[in-house]
């Protein structure tokens, strides 16, 4: 690809000032204690320190509730998109790679999106490299790591006084053209490979997936089903954070007093006991086990069938925010070692 | 500590050896020394997993409703205070038969909330977690942390009045003494110093958060509905957005609908993934319910539910 | 904003009719506003129909594309859009998605029999697949068409049923569950009458819709009979909301009903993980 380039930190808010006059600009911000991805105007508000927002980079593209439609029954009109594309800063190569891959799900296929790849197409992603990975992150595992660059358009490592650019697509190297920068030296490059590689020896032992498919192809009777789900409290909390969970429910929504409505499109998820309840009252997945089941067979096996990867980046949110601390990695591993 | 979950562990094999239980709910180790997770032992291996320390925040009185068991199977419980003033309230509601249910005290100094431990040790693995008199100490490879208890312990345990489960099957070790002096109602009074749009200021700003994954209400033992109010069609009471005004809603309903019925417990507070506070609603209604009812529920199976009953002295001067 | 699958196409009530005798079944024939929005179809397919305010609901299309001029749908008034809808008025409007999912693999039938096998209001692609198989009769063998319900006021399109009797080209059966006055045709449950006349496997394909327990007695049925598993088709139904395979929920397995059905050959749902 092409040159990596050499940003002194002073010139940060330059940087992002640049965005910000292209682009509607959002990044990792404080949000009184939450950490999560807010539209900023300035580097001020900016929090490129925080090793993994709380919530995921998906909300930006995907948010939790979006008006799809509006009118009554006889005009309906789509919701627009202002005309300025979004850019994201500071988004880790786990978020990045989380946003590939519902890119696969929204802008492929028979049909697709509109209300994403409108979004997503036009977006330039300046991801910044994990120097010290957090507890519960496992993105080694899943083919990827805490440099990856899958899904980046300019990939950021922060050797200390300086943050080196790296442009990955033409999108990068174009945005790049209009910041004079230097030419990152042979020294710069050697200390963002030192941090590369301390940060990937620093994650907890990687567990060999390969054969997780497999296993799960076999594990639709599995024991370990009842055992694994019997403390899940079925809410949401894992599907939401998580940066490829993509289901949706679709609502309607009247004003009240008038005759305006609107189709919105919100989250949900498989975990919900109501997710799959058919109008006559029969639902194919009636307890806790069989949704659990699902998302696991979802994410670690379907996907696989259909776009040819595990729906996981290993960014250990749901880790970190399940209240029952079911632990994924735990799921995934008894399932390898159960064959 | 250590003491207790050993004898949590031997007496827990006792109960299971003598078929006195088919099944003991309690705690594990999670998958970071700081988390603990709910277990259900069946076997007497399966009981040296147990544990009973600062970390078991779960309040396990709801799997008590989900439990796999053949009828006429009893059911323990490790309960603190407050999971076993869940068990109390179930069978209060009907929804447990005293009977059914063994109730194994734990003595419990509150728990932690481990959004404030993720903070404090900026998200490093800790694989060590001990409390050391009033100091909690978390170790990891290369690193340790102290924190006061008071810093990281969850909220509703500063408030706690029942450390202890007020019924009981078996103790381990004695019963905590509960330190009325630290029973601060002092966040819910100062709270309400603030004006009226001060206050709804601040409910905006917290619930601006929510992303309606309702952990909260699944944690909750006293959430138990089949079909919760915000999941009904037909009709449909509120939204399922994120608009703030249903958000808000859910949770001023979700308050009401556990008035006389929260155990404090703070299972909510803590199942939270985002950490809003959620609790201050559930203290006024709390308050409310105490005051006007006289009722604080969780304390005595047989007594009718609060909002179960009706009282000709009971005040109405909201409506006349 | 050309190309957004979410936006539905305004269509006109032309005409009600209810079906059943207890009024919760009603077809309803409608027309494109925008004649330049017609689209083709094969039978089997599927639309959403939609109401802003209310909501969408999948419905089998009921007509066969032969049939010009309307779509065709029956619902049944079970919750809050189907409600709805049942309130329409002729002349109204409503917005339709679609055609979503596969069709009946008409291609396959070519030149051989085909066996229908349909219980209660499952009937209404297989009228669609019915219709298209007489306006193409030449391209079919025999033709052969059980359908029951519980009584008689519960059969869809009795008028066209009527005519479908005076066919030479056609064995037609229809059933109910427990016989009533007035009632001159066959008394039994669907899968009894398949075993007692269902052609023979050979060079036929079947193609069988209904309530579930219809299904789960009618497939050992035909499995006895003869018929292969990847010659027995059955249209599926689940929850669904997008109807183009995004909102993640309608799968069985790694197999969307909305996008990689609603129609599936028996051997492949074998292959799927058990989940009805």
């Amino acid at each position: 690809m092409s040159k990596v380039l050499r940003l002194d930190k002073k010139r940060l808010d330059e940087f992002v000032a640049a965005l910000f006059s292209r682009y509607r600009l959002f990044g990792p911000v404080d949000s009184g204690g939450l950490m999560r991805f807010a539209e900023v105007e300035s580097a001020g508000a900016l929090r490129l320190d925080i090793a993994n927002p709380d919530e995921s980079a998906k909300g930006i593209f995907f948010p939790q509730t979006e008006t799809l439609l509006t009118g009554n029954q006889g005009e309906v009109v789509p919701t627009q998109e202002p005309d300025r594309p979004i850019a994201v800063i500071g988004i880790r190569p786990c978020d990045a790679r989380g946003l590939l891959m519902l890119d696969k799900v929204f802008g492929t296929g028979e049909h697709n999106d509109p209300y994403w790849t409108r979004r997503y197409r036009n977006a330039l992603i300046v991801t910044m490299g994990c120097s010290t990975p957090r507890a519960g992150c496992f993105c080694n595992w899943l083919g990827s790591g805490p440099f990856s660059t899958e899904g980046s358009d300019i990939a950021l490592t922060d050797i200390g006084d300086a943050i080196l650019l790296e442009p990955r697509s033409e999108k990068g190297m174009d945005f790049l053209k209009g910041i004079p920068c230097e030419e990152a030296s042979a020294a710069d490059l050697r200390k963002a490979a030192d941090i590369k590689e301390r940060a990937e020896s620093s994650m907890a032992g990687k567990v060999d997936v390969s054969s997780l498919k497999s296993a799960l192809d076999r594990a639709w009777d599995s024991p370990l089903w009842d055992e694994l789900t019997g403390k899940c409290l079925s809410c949401a909390a894992c599907a939401y954070l998580c940066p490829t969970c993509h289901c949706f429910d679709i609502q309607d929504e009247k004003a009240s007093g008038t005759n305006q409505c609107r189709r919105i499109r919100i989250w949900d998820s498989c975990m919900a006991p109501l997710f799959t309840k058919e109008a006559s009252g029969h639902n194919p997945r009636p307890t806790g086990k069989e949704r659990l089941r699902q998302r696991v067979m979802h994410k670690f096996n379907y996907f696989v069938d259909v776009y040819g990867e595990m729906a996981c980046v290993g960014c250990g949110r749901c880790i970190r925010s399940c209240p029952v601390n079911l632990d994924i990695r735990e799921v995934l591993v008894r399932f390898i070692n159960a064959g | 500590m250590a003491n207790v979950e050993q004898l949590l562990r031997d007496k827990v094999e006792e109960l299971l050896k003598e078929k006195k239980v088919s099944c003991v709910i309690g705690h594990a180790r999670g998958s970071t020394a700081f988390r603990s997770t709910p277990v259900f032992a069946r076997s007497e291996a399966d009981t040296d997993g147990l544990i009973f320390d600062i970390t078991c925040g779960n309040n396990l009185a709801q799997y008590l409703r989900r439990c796999d068991r053949a009828q006429g199977d009893r059911v323990g419980i490790v309960a603190k205070g407050c999971d076993g003033r869940a068990v109390v309230q179930y069978v209060a509601e009907g929804q447990v038969k005293r009977e059914d249910v063994l109730i194994i005290g734990v003595p419990c100094e509150g728990v932690l909330d481990h959004r404030k431990v993720r903070d404090r040790v900026q998200d490093r693995d800790v694989s060590r977690c001990r409390v050391d008199g009033e100091t909690v100490v978390f170790e990891g490879k290369d690193f340790e942390v102290s924190m006061d208890r008071s810093d990281v312990l969850s909220d509703s345990c500063k408030r706690c009045r029942y450390p202890n489960p007020p019924v009981y099957d078996v103790f381990i070790t004695e019963p905590v003494e509960a330190a009325p002096e630290k029973c601060g109602r002092q966040e819910l009074e100062k709270f309400e110093e603030l004006g009226a749009s001060e206050r709804w200021a601040f409910f905006e700003k917290e619930f601006a958060k929510c992303i309606r994954c309702y952990a909260c209400r699944n944690a909750c033992p006293m959430c138990y509905c089949e079909e919760c109010f915000v999941d009904q069609s037909d009709p449909q009471w509120f939204g399922k957005s994120t608009d703030l005004s249903d958000t808000m809603l859910f949770h001023i309903v979700r308050a009401l609908h556990t008035a006389g019925r929260c155990v404090e417990c703070g299972a909510c507070e803590r199942a939270c993934p985002l950490g809003i506070n959620l609790s201050l609603l559930n203290q006024r209604v709390e308050r409310e319910v105490r005051e006007r009812f006289g009722y604080t529920p969780g304390l005595v199976p047989d007594q009718i539910p609060a909002m179960a009953a009706y009282n000709e002295e009971d005040k109405q001067e909201f409506i006349l | 904003m050309p190309g957004n699958c979410y936006v539905p196409i305004s269509m006109t009530v032309d005409k009600i009719r209810t079906e059943s005798d207890d009024r919760t079944l009603r077809t309803f024939d409608l027309s494109f506003r925008n004649k330049e929005q017609t689209f083709d179809y094969l039978p089997g397919q599927f639309c959403q129909l939609s109401i802003l305010g209310r909501g969408e609901a999948p419905f089998g299309i009921a007509s066969s594309p032969t049939e010009e001029g309307f779509l065709r749908f029956t619902v049944n008034r079970v919750g809050v859009v189907t409600t709805a809808l049942h309130y329409l008025a002729q002349g109204e409007t409503i917005g339709l998605r679609g055609p979503f999912g596969n069709h009946y693999p008409v291609e396959k039938f070519n030149g051989q029999n085909v066996l229908i096998v349909s219980g209660g209001f499952a009937f209404t692609t297989l009228r669609s697949l019915g219709v298209y198989m007489f306006a193409h009769r030449g391209d079919f063998a025999d033709i052969t068409v059980i359908y029951g319900a519980r009584r008689p006021g519960l059969l869809l399109y009795c008028d066209e049923l009527a005519e479908w009797e005076k066919r030479d080209d056609l064995h037609l059966h229809l059933t109910i569950d427990k016989d009533v006055a007035g009632w001159d045709k066959k008394v039994g449950f669907v899968p009894a009458v398949t075993e007692e006349v269902a052609p023979s496997p050979r060079n036929t394909w079947a193609v069988v819709c209904g309530p579930p327990v219809m299904i789960k007695y009618t497939l050992p049925v035909l499995l006895r009979l003869g018929f292969p598993p990847e010659r027995i088709y059955t249209s599926l139904e689940r929850r669904m909301k997008c109807g183009i395979g995004k909102c993640g929920r309608c799968n069985i397995g790694s197999k969307y009903v909305c996008t990689d059905g609603p129609v599936f050959s028996y051997a492949e749902l074998q292959r799927l993980p058990e989940q009805f």
